[in-house]
């Protein structure tokens, strides 16, 4: 199993916003393939790991590798790692001011280099993929909550990633639409997609994550399978926290 | 009425050449206002500094002022340099409508700084992170979204600026562009009658300026054509 160093790996990894220590110590490796859902308390650091994957924050101590290269702050290194990673936000932050199919070309085109009409090609299979092709020339707002996180995705996929990052995709939806949003996410998981997930969706974790990972005061506590870690969490902490939203 | 048709060819001209100094400034004003706010915006102290200076210079001293320091100014120091040259040379100026063009784009250029780098900050972070994660370099996201999600916050102070623009344009009559306030001048200087003549400027100033706000609706409905959709 171990013949290819993991796509990610993150060795001692600290991070620091002023005297707030935000990441303690953190140590993961995600093979090609594999599906961690990050879960933990608000301010235990989740977001700002993922974050730190892809370069939105740089962290202070410790060494991140993404498919081969060490991310630093030279900008060069950064996009590099990010071409090849994926992300998709709370807030869905698609371009507001482009149509949804433009707001899938744009990167392709400056980024791939790709011409006008294989952007658009791809734009509109992913599109139908994620169930909304039919939206491609509609603005962003002209949109319900469900269906702007699934163009984020297909924005993110056009780019063809290696590994895609979710940062609380569905905590920004109505409750009605969390589940059009994860199942777009299941069905990555099924095509084979290097994926971290933070996420409160438990049922989610448990049915698509090799591994669940749980952080609390910036570090992680536990890291377990989805039977073990919900059946038997090692730590008072997690069980604390899985008491708390399961309760609900 | 005969007096201004007397003069209408003069009129006609010098409207045109407001326009063209209008529109020429224009441009400068993006050029200073996009620069300024960059070097405001930046993380680079000497660039700040500089950007300080100049909103500092060019909003804290009248306008009429620096349009004659920077006329004069010119001319003076191009004159003493062309004349080390060649003894012969009596005066050296840059063409008095650049000139003229040049000062008020600085004066309306630090005022658009200061619009633009309010835009910027208005823009949501969340959007210029997730081009970031595409993979865009900064000067991508700069020139595809940072710009045009700024132009859109900065538009209704913009418009101000052009009336203001506008406005400054009949300044430049008294470094001797033939724009309609020396058609005026000259007019009433032959025909004794200033107050029809600058009557007379007056509205072509108010039917220019008019075209201006239309304009601006036009193009903030335009703008935000993307919100409006989902209403």
């Amino acid at each position: 199993m171990q013949n290819n160093p993991p796509i990610i790996s993150l060795k001692n990894v600290h991070k620091y916003f002023g005297d707030f220590h935000a990441l303690r110590n953190i140590n993961l490796d995600v093979e090609e393939g594999q599906k961690i859902v990050v879960c933990g308390p608000s301010g235990s650091g989740k977001s700002t790991m993922i974050r730190c994957v892809n370069g939105l924050e740089q962290h202070d101590e410790g060494t991140i590798m993404v498919n081969g290269h060490t991310m630093s702050s030279d900008e060069k290194i950064g996009n590099l790692i990010r071409q090849e990673v994926g992300m998709v936000f709370q807030s869905f932050n698609l371009f507001p001011h482009m149509k949804v199919l433009d707001n899938l070309t744009m990167a392709q085109r400056m980024v791939r280099q790709k011409t006008k009409a294989e952007a658009r090609d791809t734009g509109m299979k992913l599109l139908e993929r994620v169930g909304i092709a039919a939206q491609a020339d509609k603005f962003p707002s002209q949109l319900s909550g469900g269906q702007q996180q699934r163009v984020a995705i297909a924005r993110a996929l056009c780019m063809n990633p290696k590994v895609m990052l979710f940062d609380e995709p569905t905590s920004a939806l109505d409750p009605e639409m969390i589940s059009e949003v994860l199942d777009v996410m299941t069905e990555l998981a099924r095509d084979g997609m290097t994926m971290i997930c933070v996420t409160h969706e438990m049922g989610f974790a448990r049915s698509v994550a090799d591994r669940i990972v749980f952080m609390d005061q910036g570090e992680i506590v536990e890291t377990g399978e989805p039977e073990t870690f919900f059946a038997n969490p090692a730590h008072a902490r997690t069980r604390a926290f899985l008491d708390q939203i399961i309760s609900h | 009425m005969q007096e201004v048709m007397n003069w209408s060819d003069e009129f006609l001209a010098g409207t045109f050449v407001i326009i063209k100094l209008f529109f020429i400034s224009l441009v400068m004003v993006i050029t200073w206002g996009l620069l300024g706010a960059t070097a405001k915006l930046s993380n680079s102290r000497i660039a700040r500094g500089i950007a300080n200076g100049f909103t500092v210079l060019c909003r804290g001293t009248p306008e009429f002022l620096l349009l004659l320091i920077v006329y004069f100014g010119s001319a003076v120091t191009l004159t003493s340099i062309a004349r080390a040259i060649n003894p012969e040379i009596r005066f050296l100026d840059i063409p008095p409508f650049w000139a003229g063009a040049f000062a008020i784009s600085l004066v309306i250029g630090a005022y658009a700084t200061e619009t633009f780098r309010g835009a910027f900050l208005g823009i949501d972070k969340g959007y210029i992170e997730a081009a970031k994660a595409l993979g865009m370099t900064r000067f991508q996201v700069f020139w595809k979204l940072r710009v045009p999600m700024m132009w859109r916050l900065a538009l209704p102070g913009f418009g101000n600026h052009l009336l203001s623009l506008l406005k400054d344009t009949a300044l430049v009559s008294v470094i001797g562009v033939e724009g309609i306030l020396f058609t005026a001048q000259q007019a009433s200087s032959v025909n004794h009658k200033p107050f029809t003549m600058y009557l007379t400027v007056a509205f072509i100033f108010l039917a220019l300026s008019t075209v201006i706000v239309v304009t601006m609706k036009c193009v903030e409905k335009y703008a935000y054509r993307h919100l409006e959709a989902a209403r």
